[in-house]
């Protein structure tokens, strides 16, 4: 296994896929999954299947809604949405996760000054 | 990030309508992934690998399949709930795989189940169950008694002071009566319950018409000289006499002939105040004078006589022992501004009833379970049956625990397998537990079944016994399982499935998975047999206990029906009499009475008859003090009754000196009474009683009376309690009326063919009618009922635990042996005897038999003394009962070890050890 990629930390990845979906519109599972490996460069290592069940959960709390489809190649697959409750999570989640990266990027620069 | 939990309610209402979807979820979940492998694996393939590669490295980007589906269930359904159901099915098919075993527990749980339900239902419906009217919790009932009498009530003056007086009932009403009477709706004659009360009962008790309206306040004018005539009729009783016509208000209702206008019927679900008795009619307490007046006296203005029942409601802040406070530091001026004046100057006997007075004290007692005809008796009964089914489940635990126990013994290699493969022990656990709460479900449906039959069939029995069926307003107590009883079911049902799986559970799933797979199943450690034993032992022990007591209350029957009481009840019937409710009043008693005596003696096939105020075996107790005439010092306590000529003779109790009364002693002979022998000794120690003087020290109307006969002893009232001395006076000599008194019949005829000659001597006379004509032999029957239903049921209880105890026994025994064939096999084959191999075992029985036996003696020694004042004629360690008892258990213990070493003595060694 590659040392260098970062594993996916527990929660972002939720943000991650509302965030897509919210900039891409309705896409399945595979697409959502192409579009993360895209963004973040081979950075983030990905067990895909961890996708679905981050979709279960957001859809369990009525972020994002499913419906059945047919994909590009024309097969039957299932495309997830944002729900307007979602949008707003978004923008909650966003403006959390901001606060905290500046927080955690401030210690790590206190640590440099020392 | 908390915000990423969401609201818990929004995931468990998820998770529910995953549970509920449950297997079309799973499959589009998997149609979701394959496809997504599909496109990864394209992907791959487009980038140059080989099929079999690009599959390879789309499994490894996608990650772990199965654990994935595993995450997807735990978010989207319960998996604890899919365990439990997955236990229960496997439950049901271990259970179904052996029949035998199952069918033993399920009737084992369903008879100690059951019956404990259906005591308890029992026990519900007598004493425990509220008054079905708002907050019955603030009724309390007060009154004033006599001491040593418990029975409170008040006199009407007395009512309205307290009432007046007290500030702590939000409201009060008083009930005064409930006497069957002659009733008469569109010319159709019945009898029936009829209950005087004040204005405010039907408002108090909450109770809404059915038809028409209640009584209120305004009915009942107590000053009155025209009280309103106006009756309301009970819904069974309207059901059953008017067919449920809606057009009896309005209607004239006759009570004892005096016309009354029906006002109103109340609702199927006012009950009154009693739990066995029913309401038939009520009326305003004010038209007393003109029901009863004629007949027995005007009760309404009397001071002292005690005749009332009043209930009152307590304020919603206040106490019962508050109101018992108040009331009680109120009480001695109440007392004394109703006290009856005194008539004469002190020291003359009419100041007796003002002493009695001045003695009265005051009680307040809870009274939200209302009143019981059944309750007194019956209660103590039900008390100790609940007790001993009790003990008749945990038996049954301690049976199935072992049973259990040895089934999981057998199946530890599975256990072991299963735990190998990854089950957790408390994985194990639950699944053992779930198979023995399965075997309680399945015990208890059937036993809630069963005790549904059991107890209604308990109180029709108890019914037909005590005649309730057939008195006038008796209701059924209602046995219909209400929250109480379910929710004890259920706490029993669950509380036993834990209790005999618990145990059996733990000790299965503790077996190291290795060793246990490795070891050979065959052997055993033997650190099991320990609980094994202790569970024998534990249910010998309590057999023990279930059969001394149930053999001393069968003893107890014995003895009370092997009593001589000193009369004859064989033979003799008892005549219940009614006044008819129109003139009566011709001619004087002692003519009418000398005629009607003579007329019934005259009927073929009787031999004597006689009238007696009290009723014979039937409880009945009045209590006099009585000394000789003119001396001081303390009276002598006895029985009181008023006979008539011919009682002595019809219930065979012998003269031994002197005369009885003849119809001669009228109210202007010299007052005489008869006294028992004891008595006569006891006031008369040396020389004869007869021609001596005693007084009556209680009553100022029995003054100086001359004994002119004695008889010899009898427990006349009471068969339990031994010969009482007892003085007879006469029934007429003091112008009391008798319309009431019962008539004693000497014949061999049976009631039903006396009925008719009967009817016809009374009705020739035309002053008195027939209620009932019932056999003395079944009134004494009907005394010792409660000792009769103890000694059956708890004798059938101990049977019970005996049998349960022996197959228990036995099951342990043929487990033992079957565990050691080989070892069996072994011995036979090295010579060993056969003998003893048979001596070993039944050895082994008859010493874990007789350990249970020594647990269990203290045990049976204390819980009898718990019930000694229950028994007759028997002492709580009676010695015959403990060694049958003791004679019993050893006789199915070895009854038990017996079977199984027979088999024993089979083995072939050849076989057993070709076997392993």
């Amino acid at each position: 296994m590659d040392a260098k990629k970062s594993e996916v930390l527990q929660g972002t990845l939720d943000l991650m896929i509302l965030k897509t979906l919210h900039a891409l519109g309705p896409l399945h599972g595979f697409g959502i999954a192409r579009r993360i490996e895209q963004v973040s460069r081979d950075v983030l290592q990905l067990n895909e299947g961890t996708v679905y069940t981050s979709l279960l959960r957001l859809q369990q709390q009525g972020w994002i809604a499913a419906e059945w489809g047919t994909s590009e190649n024309n097969r039957r697959a299932k495309f997830y949405s944002i729900t307007k409750r979602g949008e707003k999570q978004l923008e909650v989640e966003t403006e959390n996760w901001e606060r905290i990266a500046g927080v955690i990027g401030r210690v790590l620069r206190l640590e440099e000054e020392r | 990030m908390s915000s990423w939990r969401g609201s818990r309610l929004r995931r468990f209402a998820a998770k529910l309508h995953g549970f509920v979807r449950g297997r079309p979820r799973d499959a589009e979940f998997c149609d979701e992934i394959q496809e997504h492998l599909q496109l990864l694996t394209e992907r791959f393939m487009a980038q140059g690998m080989t099929r079999e590669q690009a599959s390879a490295a789309a499994r490894r980007q996608f990650g772990n399949k199965t654990l994935l589906q595993e995450d997807r269930r735990e978010l989207q359904t319960f998996p604890c709930i899919e365990a439990l159901w997955q236990d229960l099915r496997y439950a049901i098919r271990v259970l179904s795989k052996s029949p035998g075993f199952t069918t033993v527990a399920v009737l084992t749980l369903a008879l100690g189940i059951g019956a404990n339900t259906a005591i308890f239902s029992v026990l519900n419906a007598l004493v425990l169950r509220d008054l079905a009217v708002p907050h019955p919790e603030q009724l309390v009932r007060f009154g004033a008694h006599t001491p040593g009498d418990h029975y409170a009530s008040v006199s009407l003056p007395m009512f309205e002071e307290i009432v007046r007086e007290q500030k702590v009932f939000s409201g009060a009403f008083a009930r005064g009566g409930g006497s069957s009477m002659n009733l008469e709706i569109n010319g159709e004659l019945s009898r029936g319950q009829v209950d005087l009360v004040t204005g405010s009962y039907f408002s108090e008790l909450g109770a809404v018409p059915a038809l028409g309206r209640l009584i209120e306040p305004s009915d009942v004018n107590l000053n009155s000289s025209e009280p309103a005539q106006v009756a309301v009729l009970g819904y069974s009783f309207w059901e059953r006499q008017c067919g449920g016509a809606r057009d009896v208000i309005g209607k004239t209702l006759r009570i004892e002939n005096i016309p009354f206008t029906i006002i109103g019927v109340t609702r199927k679900e006012f009950g009154g105040l009693s739990v066995d008795m029913e309401d038939d009619i009520v009326v305003p307490l004010s038209t007393e004078p003109l029901i009863r007046g004629a007949v027995v006296g005007d009760s309404l203005q009397s001071r002292s006589i005690l005749w009332l029942d009043p209930v009152g409601r307590l304020k919603p802040d206040v106490t019962i022992e508050q109101a018992r406070a108040e009331l009680g530091s109120r009480w001695p001026a109440i007392r004394e501004a109703v006290a009856p004046a005194g008539q004469k100057p002190a020291g003359n006997p009419w100041d007796v009833e003002r002493n009695i007075f001045h003695s009265l004290q005051f009680t307040v007692e809870p009274y939200g379970t209302g009143s019981s005809f059944l309750r007194g008796r019956f209660a103590k009964p039900v008390y100790v049956l609940m007790a001993v089914s009790a003990i008749v489940l945990l038996l049954a635990c301690a049976n199935l625990a072992s049973l259990m126990l040895s089934r999981s013994a057998a199946r530890s290699h599975e256990f072991g397998m299963r735990a190998t493969l990854g089950a957790t022990r408390s994985r194990l656990v639950q699944q053992l537990l779930v198979e023995s709460v399965a075997l309680s479900g399945a015990g208890t449906v059937a036993g809630f079944l069963l005790a549904n039959w059991s107890s209604r069939a308990l109180i029709a029995y108890l019914y037909r016994q005590t005649g309730l069926f057939g008195y006038v307003g008796g209701k059924a107590l209602d046995v219909s399982p209400d929250l109480r009883v379910l929710g004890f079911t259920a706490g029993v049902a669950i509380l036993t499935g834990v209790l005999f799986g618990l145990a059996p559970a733990w000790l299965a799933s503790r077996g190291v998975p290795n060793s246990t797979l490795q070891n050979n199943p065959r052997t055993l450690g033997l650190g099991r047999w320990t609980l094994g034993k202790t569970l024998i032992v534990t249910q010998v022990a309590l057999s023990l206990v279930l059969l001394a007591g149930g053999g001393l209350f069968v003893r107890t029957l014995e003895k009370l029906r092997a009593v001589q009481p000193g009369f004859r009840f064989a033979g003799v019937l008892e005549v219940g009499l009614f006044p008819k409710p129109s003139p009566f009043k011709n001619g004087d008693q002692i003519t009418y009475f000398r005629e009607l005596t003579d007329r019934v003696s005259r009927i073929p096939g009787v031999v004597s008859a006689g009238f007696s105020h009290g009723e014979v075996g039937g409880g009945y107790d009045w209590i006099q003090k009585v000394r000789i005439h003119g001396a001081s010092g303390n009276p002598l306590s006895s029985n009181c009754d008023r006979v008539m000529p011919g009682f002595f003779r019809t219930v065979g109790i012998s003269l031994l000196r002197g005369r009885t009364f003849d119809w001669h002693d009228n109210a202007h002979a010299s007052h005489a009474v008869v006294v028992s022998e004891n008595l006569a000794q006891t006031l008369f120690p040396s020389g004869s009683a007869i021609g001596q003087h005693i007084d009556v020290v209680t009553d100022p109307r029995w003054q100086d009376l001359e004994i002119i006969g004695v008889v010899s002893n009898a427990s006349l009232y009471d068969i339990h309690r031994p010969p009482e001395p007892t003085v007879y006076l006469d029934a007429l000599q003091y112008g009391t009326p008798a319309e009431f008194d019962p008539l004693f019949v000497q014949t061999e005829l049976s009631p039903a063919a006396i009925l008719a000659p009967l009817r016809q001597a009374f009705n020739s006379l035309g002053r008195q009618y027939v209620v009932s004509v019932s056999s003395l032999r079944r009134t004494i029957d009907d005394s010792i009922l409660p000792e009769s239903i103890l000694a059956t049921l708890s004798g059938f209880f101990a049977l019970l635990a005996l049998l349960i105890a022996g197959i228990g026994l036995f099951g342990l025994m043929a487990y033992t042996i079957t565990r050691r064939t080989r070892e069996l096999g072994i011995r036979f084959a090295l010579g060993a005897q056969r003998a003893a191999v048979l001596r070993m075992i039944l050895g082994e029985t008859f010493l874990l038999t007789l350990v249970g036996i020594a647990m269990g003696l203290p045990s049976a020694l204390a819980a009898t003394r718990l019930i000694t004042h229950m028994l007759f004629g028997v002492t709580s360690h009676d010695s015959v009962t403990l060694c049958t008892a003791v004679v019993a258990l050893l006789g199915v213990g070895g009854l038990a070890g017996y079977i199984p070493a027979q088999r024993a003595m089979r083995v072939d060694p050849l076989v057993a050890l070709r076997y392993e």
